[in-house]
């Protein structure tokens, strides 16, 4: 696969879940090939750590799941956002590109 | 069985099951072959198990659904080494079921206040001079006038008397009490009213009579319209004015009474003079006011003795009094039973350490047998709280299991106990319902106990590195030749054993002693009748004449070798004294007397049928009557006593009114009291003399009758008595070695007691030993085997699998010899003769220890023999 994997910062692996439930139902092997896409083979995210990040969001209240069939083959755990995780987005998110911002603009002076 | 976790669990296998088809789908279709992209699926996964243990830590139930798995783990562990999880639990529920009984007695007995309202008021009048507290009426009187720290003092006293109640006469036990004894107790009468100070202002006074609730509920058959009711007692009509409440047996702890009835109303059932200064007969107890200190109390109680002292100095003159608990006769009882069941308890306290160790060493060679298990699943990533809380669990379901069975087994034995009536003709009754806290109490010990000494050992285990633990496979590691705190749990847990295994041998031993001596009567072939004349309104001279024609009944009966009768028998604890004064004496105040003796009046024959032996003189005879001389027979100590020689007969005594009375004859000396007395002086006087309605008839059988003629010849005796006067309530009619049950009561009780703790001490043992040793063995099975095909000898794969065994036995056997030695000194209190010196204890006991050694590692060492290197060696 891709050789310029960047790890993940701490903390920013929930957020990357959360964006990317967001569009559509989703399972665990799914979030970690769109994340891959998305990020032009940048972000790799471990399944070691997908995982537990999923049932800690699912605790947290803030994704629900239930198992479907998948478009061909065996049934697979699809992953939705809830209302409170989808309000969870939209302030990490804003946070997101504030602290993001910020850094540019030191970065840049 | 579905539990939340279960289903998680299963969904938590599916999602990563799904994750890695679609990983392996993925290299598929990059063209790799299907064996390729499944393992290249699995590498670039990772370790699914750690994986799958960190989501369960993300998971609400996280740590419930950890313990459920940690339970069936254990569960699944005690199925597969059952002999392990059996006897971890055997031996809590044995040791703490010890513990748990002791405790409810000791509860019942000594810490239990009595039930009455602010119990730590009560309080027992006792003696400075003697244990015993017993006084003269009078002088009870005297401190209930004189004191004014007291809201009430009050007498008591226990007769048998004849209760006749719709047709039917029993004898029954009452407490004759003083007008202030309910005001003592404090306590609110069931039904009607209690005794109060108008019931017993003056013999005579009131014909009020209170009902127990035992009886209420036996003899009346819990009838709500019993108050008013007339019985008789002793015949003469009484009223029932009330009942008492339930759970309300006066201030002893261990005597039930019928029934309550005034104290001074005592003349009319012959129970003596309650003026008389010189004859104590009646126990004391006293309410003390609120806010009054103990100092206080002290102090008026040291001015009332010295003025009581001062004015009858002949009756008294060391008179002293004191204040006990109540509950146990004061200290008369109450200090020995104190002392018993605290040396028992420190036994089961000794029980339970050595448990611990055994449970100790259990633990830690089954937790060495699992290293490399333990070792495997720190490697894979499990943390160390993991291991060490599954190891919790599992020695906290072995613990529960092994308290629940403690708790099943005191509850048993507690039950049967309160259950129980000593072999006693006196009402004894043991309350020792088993209480509620004691089950918490036995499976704190247990849980404290087996987590304890379950996770000890994991010290060990996370000291290790995992890689040797798996490439030994944890063999070698710890079966070797270091000395591991388990053989020293081992061998601490001998010597306890032993000290329990001493304890009983000595006890045994000395019950056996007390069963074969010299008592100076023949119980064998023997049978003794009961009964209270006075209890069908036979007094004096018709007294003498029924017993008179009785004898003559009785000694016609064929099969009858000797018959007799006597106020009273030897050890039959209601043994009464007399002062013995020198011919000399003039003045016959209490410190001049010679000595105090046992005084019973006995009928003609009565000797021979006891079967005491006549050694000089005469026997008494019923030409000895009230006009003719005073005569006695005395026993060996009492001549020895005043004379310094047993030449005794023809010479003088003195009682303590003055009158010299002759002794006419010598017995042998016997025990009267108790076994473990030292000789004590006895006269015997002429029934004939000195009249008694209390009546013993011993009848000896011929000695070529079988054993059970005695049963067959006491019914025939009670026959005879009922033809004569169907009235007379007979208390007893057995054979005489039944009622000497008594005697051997607390003996038997101590030798039973100490037997179950060394055979539970044995049994602990055995089987520590037993483990170890079958541990060791199987640990070592690999060398031992190399040792044998290298052409070892059996003598060589002994020493080499069992010598350290051998070691620690017999330290600790030695140990617990001269621990037990030293410990046994304290049994003598109790136990009769009880010597641990004896050689005969001694070896009795060494003897046990290498039985029971041989026994438990006998089993290994031909484990250990019948190695077969070849079979074994392809096995591992």
């Amino acid at each position: 696969m891709a050789n310029k994997k960047t790890d993940l910062i701490q903390g920013t692996l929930d957020l990357l879940i959360l964006k990317t439930v967001a569009h559509e139902p989703i399972h665990g092997y799914g979030i970690a090939q769109r994340i891959l896409l998305t990020s032009k083979e940048m972000l790799q995210v471990q399944q070691g750590s997908l995982y537990p990040a999923l049932h800690r969001l699912q605790r947290k209240g803030l994704l629900k799941s239930e198992w479907k069939e998948s478009g061909s083959g065996p049934m697979g755990k699809y992953y939705t956002l809830t209302a409170s995780g989808r309000k969870t987005l939209q302030e990490e998110q804003a946070q997101w590109q504030r602290y993001a911002g910020a850094v540019a603009l030191v970065l840049e002076s | 069985m579905r539990f939340p976790w279960n289903r998680m669990e299963s969904d938590l296998k599916r999602e990563v099951a799904h994750h890695l088809d679609l990983l392996t789908a993925e290299y598929e279709r990059r063209g790799h072959s299907h064996e390729d992209a499944v393992w290249m699926a699995k590498r670039e996964f990772g370790g699914s198990e750690q994986v799958k243990e960190r989501c369960r830590d993300e998971r609400r139930w996280a740590w419930m659904s950890g313990i459920w798995q940690d339970f069936t783990f254990a569960r699944r562990q005690m199925r597969r080494s059952p002999a392990f999880a059996a006897t971890a639990i055997l031996t809590l529920a044995l040791s703490i079921a010890a513990n748990v009984i002791v405790f409810g007695v000791l509860q019942a007995l000594i810490l239990r206040p009595l039930d009455v309202p602010h119990a730590d008021r009560v309080m027992t009048l006792a003696r400075t001079d003697q244990t015993y507290p017993i006084f003269p009426y009078p002088e009870v009187g005297d401190v209930r006038d004189a004191s004014t720290v007291f809201s009430a003092v009050a007498a008591w006293s226990v007769w048998d008397l004849g209760l006749e109640a719709n047709g039917v006469t029993r004898p029954v036990w009452a407490f004759p009490v003083s007008g202030q004894y309910f005001e003592a107790v404090s306590i609110q009468p069931f039904l009607g009213r209690l005794l109060g100070r108008a019931d017993d202002d003056h013999p005579g006074a009131s014909q009020a009579a209170v009902l127990s609730w035992p009886s209420w509920q036996s003899y009346f058959g819990a009838d709500p319209n019993i108050v008013g009711k007339t019985i008789r007692l002793n015949k003469h009509p009484y009223t029932i004015v009330g009942v008492t409440p339930e759970g309300f047996y006066g201030t002893e702890k261990f005597v039930q009474p019928a029934l309550f009835v005034p104290m001074a109303n005592a003349a009319s059932f012959g129970e003596g003079d309650l003026e008389s200064r010189g004859y104590a007969n009646v126990w004391s107890i006293v309410r003390i006011k609120d806010g009054v200190s103990m100092p206080q109390v002290q102090t008026e109680l040291n001015t009332i003795a010295a003025g009581i002292r001062r004015q009858f100095p002949k009756a008294d003159e060391k008179l002293g009094f004191k204040l006990t608990r109540s509950g146990l006769m004061g200290d008369f009882l109450g200090a020995p039973a104190r002392a018993f069941l605290a040396a028992v308890m420190a036994l089961a306290g000794i029980v339970l350490l050595a448990a611990c160790a055994n449970l100790g060493s259990l633990f830690a060679a089954r937790t060495a047998d699992r290293t490399r298990e333990i070792a495997i699943r720190m490697a894979i990533g499990s943390s160390r709280w993991r291991i060490l809380r599954q190891v919790l669990v599992e020695a906290f379901v072995i613990s529960i299991l092994g308290g629940a069975c403690a708790c099943g087994i005191a509850w048993m034995a507690l039950t049967s106990l309160a259950a129980w009536h000593p072999p006693t003709t006196y009402p004894i009754v043991f309350f020792v319902t088993p209480q509620p806290s004691l089950i918490l109490m036995a499976l704190l010990t247990s849980v404290l106990a087996g987590v304890l000494f379950g996770v000890m050992p994991l010290r060990q285990i996370f000291r290790t590195d995992p890689n040797d633990a798996i490439k030994s496979g944890g063999n070698q590691a710890f079966a070797g030749r270091r000395w591991a705190l388990r053989d020293v749990l081992l061998a601490a847990q001998i010597a306890l054993c032993c000290v329990t295994v001493t304890a009983a041998f000595v006890s045994l031993r000395g019950l056996g002693k007390a069963l074969t001596m010299d008592m100076g009567i023949k119980p064998k072939h023997a049978l003794i009748a009961k009964f209270e004349l006075s209890q069908a309104g036979y007094l004096g001279a018709a007294a003498d004449q029924f017993q008179r024609r009785l004898l003559e009944r009785v000694s016609q009966l064929p099969g009858v070798a000797a018959a007799g009768y006597a106020n009273s028998t030897p050890l039959n604890q209601d043994t009464p004294t007399t002062e013995v004064f020198s011919q000399q004496t003039t003045d016959f105040r209490a410190s001049n007397r010679a000595f105090y003796s046992y005084d019973y009046a006995v009928s003609p024959g009565y000797f021979s049928a006891a079967g005491t032996a006549l050694l000089a003189g005469r026997d008494v005879s019923f030409a000895d009557t009230p006009k003719t001389p005073d005569v006695a027979v005395v026993n060996q100590q009492f001549a020895r006593r005043l004379f310094h020689s047993e030449d005794a007969v023809g010479r003088y005594f003195k009682n303590s009114s003055g009158l010299p009375i002759q002794i006419v004859g010598v017995v042998a000396d016997g025990k009267y009291l108790t076994l473990s007395e030292d000789p004590a002086e006895v006269a015997f006087f002429p029934i004939s003399q000195e009249a008694a309605t209390k009546t013993s008839l011993v009848v000896r059988i011929r000695p070529d009758f079988p054993d059970d003629a005695t049963n067959d010849m006491a019914a025939t005796v009670r026959k005879v008595i009922r033809d004569l006067d169907p009235s007379v309530p007979i208390r007893e009619s057995s054979p005489w070695n039944n009622q000497l049950g008594m005697t051997f009561f607390l003996s038997q009780v101590a030798t039973a007691a100490l037997g179950i703790f060394g055979a539970f001490g044995l049994l602990l043992s055995i089987a520590g030993t037993f483990g170890l040793a079958s541990y060791t063995v199987s640990k070592r099975l690999r060398e031992l085997s190399i040792r044998v095909a290298l052409g070892g000898q059996a003598k060589q794969i002994l020493a080499a699998s069992l010598g350290r065994m051998l070691i620690l036995l017999g330290s600790g056997s030695l140990v617990g010899i001269v621990l037990g030695v030293a410990a046994s000194r304290l049994l003598s209190a109790v136990v009769y003769q009880a010597s641990a010196q004896d050689p005969f204890v001694l070896i009795a006991v060494a003897l046990t220890m290498v039985l029971s050694g041989s026994l438990s590692v006998a089993g290994p060492v031909r484990r250990a023999l019948r190695t077969d290197p070849a079979t074994l060696l392809r096995e591992q």
